[in-house]
């Protein structure tokens, strides 16, 4: 058998060559390789155990083994010609098998390298990617990813195997020379011109942070949105002309604010209605929608009754039926979704969530926690929900100090604490792209595509 | 077949299927998982992977790990006594429980507020914890939080420090806060930190006698931990005195009140745990929110490592 495995190693890596070779030598096309940011695999002989900082990741049918991989992909500015899955066999006695597996996109992104165990394993319920046939030991394998990793974003993939003789490749923690790799080809540009719609939330205070994110909004064309708490500490219309105004206040002309607890420590928020005037809707009320291209924008009030059957689920209930856009986005200060360790999700902002959840809504962005954090497309339950759920963004990176995390929440698929910087979305006919944008100096950075429903 | 090798043999069958009944009660199958503190060979350091509850072997801490159903935003363990915070459900506020080893649920205590720390007495009697509270008024600009006190023999449950008379303060100063307590080994005598008037001094509390009493020549001395032998407190000292400019893991010598700085020069912001009368560990929080546990030699020598990657709320158990 040793015989006749052989020449399948040595064709795998005369692929592997010609497939670099096409890439350096088309003149458009850019070669981009991510190694995975987590990969382990469970064992139904240890259901407990979590093998995240093994060197080795194990497919097998008996005892049963499944490998999970996941990649972020970011960065990428062209659209994607091809994507390739690279894996490597381990060079032990054993690693060899008659099944190198088969490969399946998943929808779950938010499982962790240290917490993943056969028990509590998420699951390998995507489409099939691609199957492998006898593997030898040390060598490289390929698996074409292209229908799947499409753009910039999180993915994850899983691997089993048919066969009790397993078959063992390199983790990522086997080092850089044999990790799993994810080959991405990109080119030919997309057409611009779609509306940009920017902004943060928890922005002005007597720091550095707000005029860090200022000068980034200078160089970013398109609409500003603000997810609350606009100046700091009490909303004051001295505190918002002395902290806001030199800053964020350069784009004021072009900003659609909402009001965080922080505008609303001076009674009524009247600080916040003063200065942002016609730009923040109905002056005291707080929520109030617009048109940008195909989308339709909501700005609603967190500070104030936001119960089913209060006005303002009332009237987000109308607005959101006579809205004839195909795709929709909302924005408010206190987060629903948040791992964040300083403030818990705010539930009593549900019966909102829920009104966009049963309007086909596409997008939430929030605030209130200080730091970036982006959640899969959600039910009002926060259940992963891929046919209609909503994804959220916590997007309190505006300029305020930073909040740590807690215990991460389910469907958290990225995250970042210190680096300040803005959430640019382009608004496409039919999908946004998403782009984190650091402040000078940090490089930070999170970017993707959601199709609308 | 002599009588003495069937000795022999009977005895090697009743080990094996002692063998057999301990492999069970340490997890084999998905149920047990989360009924029970799996256990192995030598002693091992309880963790949260990022909320779950698990064990790793203190010889080898960054091999692989067992790892229970049972959540915790908080957790420590000392004599088979677990101390766990639960978070928020979404039907359910935050509780602490408190569990047996085979993780049975012995008492719980609703709780309002987001967990912050929780400390076992070394016998398992004494189980205390702290979280973070919105709504006080006066912490407007500041935070609040709630600190209390189980006594899991008698039963007696002190839901706030704020109870407690504190010596040489007929009237507590209404921006009084309490946090991080650690146990004497006397199930009495307890450390903690008193904040009031922008200070954070180490106090010592009485449980029985239900009184406080602020040690002010140690100003700065935030989320003691008493080391193992009783002599030394590990703490969190902020840089300069300003928390803004974060915390270095300091220990106090209670005999001679010298404080040693510890080599670890980044902020620190947990409640250290001694893994032994030597070593000190602590949780540091990466970009990305997920935490490490990284340890450093108690007396200011050495430099960092990672003791367990990708956890938190290291506890040493045997």
């Amino acid at each position: 058998m040793q015989r006749r495995r052989a020449p399948l190693a040595v064709l795998t890596t005369v692929v592997v060559t010609a497939a670099t070779l096409t890439a350096s030598t088309t003149a458009q096309a850019a070669t981009t390789t991510f190694t995975p940011t987590a990969d382990t695999y469970v064992d139904n002989a240890a259901t407990g155990t979590n093998y995240g900082t093994s060197g080795q990741l194990g497919i097998d049918n008996s005892s049963t083994k499944r490998t999970f991989l996941k990649f972020s992909v970011s960065g990428l500015t062209e659209s994607v010609s091809s994507a390739k899955l690279r894996i490597h066999t381990d060079d032990v006695a054993d690693a060899q098998s008659p099944n190198g597996g088969t490969f399946r996109s998943m929808s779950n992104v938010s499982w962790t390298e240290t917490g993943v165990t056969w028990n509590n394993q998420p699951a390998i319920d995507g489409a099939t990617l691609g199957s492998l046939g006898a593997v030898v030991r040390n060598a490289w394998y390929e698996v074409d990813v292209t229908s799947y990793v499409t753009g910039n974003g999180t993915f994850s993939i899983g691997v089993t195997s048919s066969n009790s003789d397993g078959a063992d490749y390199d983790s990522r923690e086997s080092g850089s020379t044999t990790a799993p790799q994810l080959v991405i080809t990109s080119g030919t540009t997309p057409p611009p011109g779609d509306p940009v719609f920017v902004g943060a939330g928890d922005i002005a205070d007597s720091g550095s942070g707000d005029t860090a994110t200022a000068a980034l909004l200078d160089n970013i064309q398109g609409t500003v949105w603000t997810t609350g708490d606009n100046v700091y500490p009490d909303g004051t219309a001295s505190q918002f002309n002395t902290y806001y105004e030199p800053t964020w206040g350069r784009h004021k002309a072009r900003t659609r604010p909402s009001p965080g607890n922080h505008d609303y420590h001076t009674s009524g928020a009247t600080g916040y209605y003063n200065y942002f005037g016609a730009q923040a809707g109905p002056s005291g009320r707080g929520y109030y929608s617009y048109d940008l291209g195909n989308w339709h924008i909501v700005s609603l009030n967190s500070n104030i009754s936001m119960s089913a059957g209060s006005a303002q689920e009332q009237w987000l209930r109308q607005d959101l039926a006579a809205n004839t856009k195909p795709c929709t986005a909302a924005y408010w200060h206190h987060p629903l979704f948040t791992s964040g360790a300083n403030h818990a999700p705010s539930t009593a902002t549900r019966p909102l969530f829920q009104a966009l959840y049963d309007a086909n809504a596409d997008v939430v962005l929030f605030g209130h926690n200080h730091h970036y954090e982006r959640f899969a497309p959600q039910n009002p339950s926060g259940g992963l929900d891929t046919a209609r759920g909503i994804r959220t963004f916590v997007a309190g990176m505006g300029g305020a100090g930073a909040y740590s995390f807690g215990t991460i929440k389910p469907n958290s698929e990225a995250r970042n604490t210190g680096t300040r910087g803005v959430l640019k979305l382009t608004l496409h006919s039919n999908s946004f792209d998403w782009q984190f944008v650091p402040e000078a100096g940090k490089t930070y950075t999170d970017s993707g595509t959601t199709n609308c429903h | 077949m002599n009588s003495r090798l069937l000795i022999t043999l009977t005895a090697a069958v009743l080990l094996g299927g002692v063998a057999v009944g301990y492999t069970a009660l340490s997890g084999a199958t998905s149920e047990d998982a989360a009924q029970s503190v799996p256990t192995g060979a030598g002693p091992r350091l309880m963790v949260l992977s990022n909320g779950k509850l698990s064990t790793v072997s203190r010889q080898n801490p960054a091999g692989s790990r067992e790892i229970t159903e049972q959540r915790c935003d908080r957790v420590y363990s000392a004599a088979g006594t677990i101390s766990c915070l639960r978070p928020v459900g979404a039907l359910k506020a935050g509780e602490l429980a408190v569990l047996d080893n085979q993780l049975k649920e012995l008492r719980t205590v609703p709780l309002t507020g987001f967990p912050n720390r929780t400390r076992v007495s070394a016998s398992g009697r004494m189980v205390a914890w702290t979280l973070f509270v919105d709504g006080h008024s006066y912490a407007a600009n500041g935070f609040s939080t709630s600190t209390g006190i189980l006594d899991t023999r008698t039963g007696t449950l002190v839901q706030s420090l704020e109870e407690f008379a504190v010596e040489g303060m007929p009237q507590r100063p209404v921006d009084t806060n309490y946090w991080g307590v650690t146990f004497t080994a006397d199930d009495n005598r307890f450390y903690a930190t008193m904040s009031t008037g922008g200070h954070r001094y180490l106090i010592e509390g009485d449980f029985a006698a239900r009184r406080l009493k602020p040690l002010t020549d140690q100003d700065n001395v935030e989320c003691p931990s008493l080391s193992p032998d009783g002599t030394r407190i590990a703490y969190k000292a902020a840089v300069n005195g300003d928390p803004q400019q974060g915390w270095r893991v300091s220990v106090l010598d209670l005999a001679t009140k010298q404080i040693t700085p510890l080599a670890e020069t980044r902020s620190v912001d947990d409640q250290p745990a001694w893994v032994d009368d030597k070593t000190v560990a602590y949780g540091i929080q990466r970009d990305d929110g997920l935490n490490d546990v990284w340890a450093v030699p108690a007396d200011g020598t050495g430099t960092p490592a990672i003791l367990v990657p990708e956890a938190s709320s290291p506890a040493p158990i045997s």
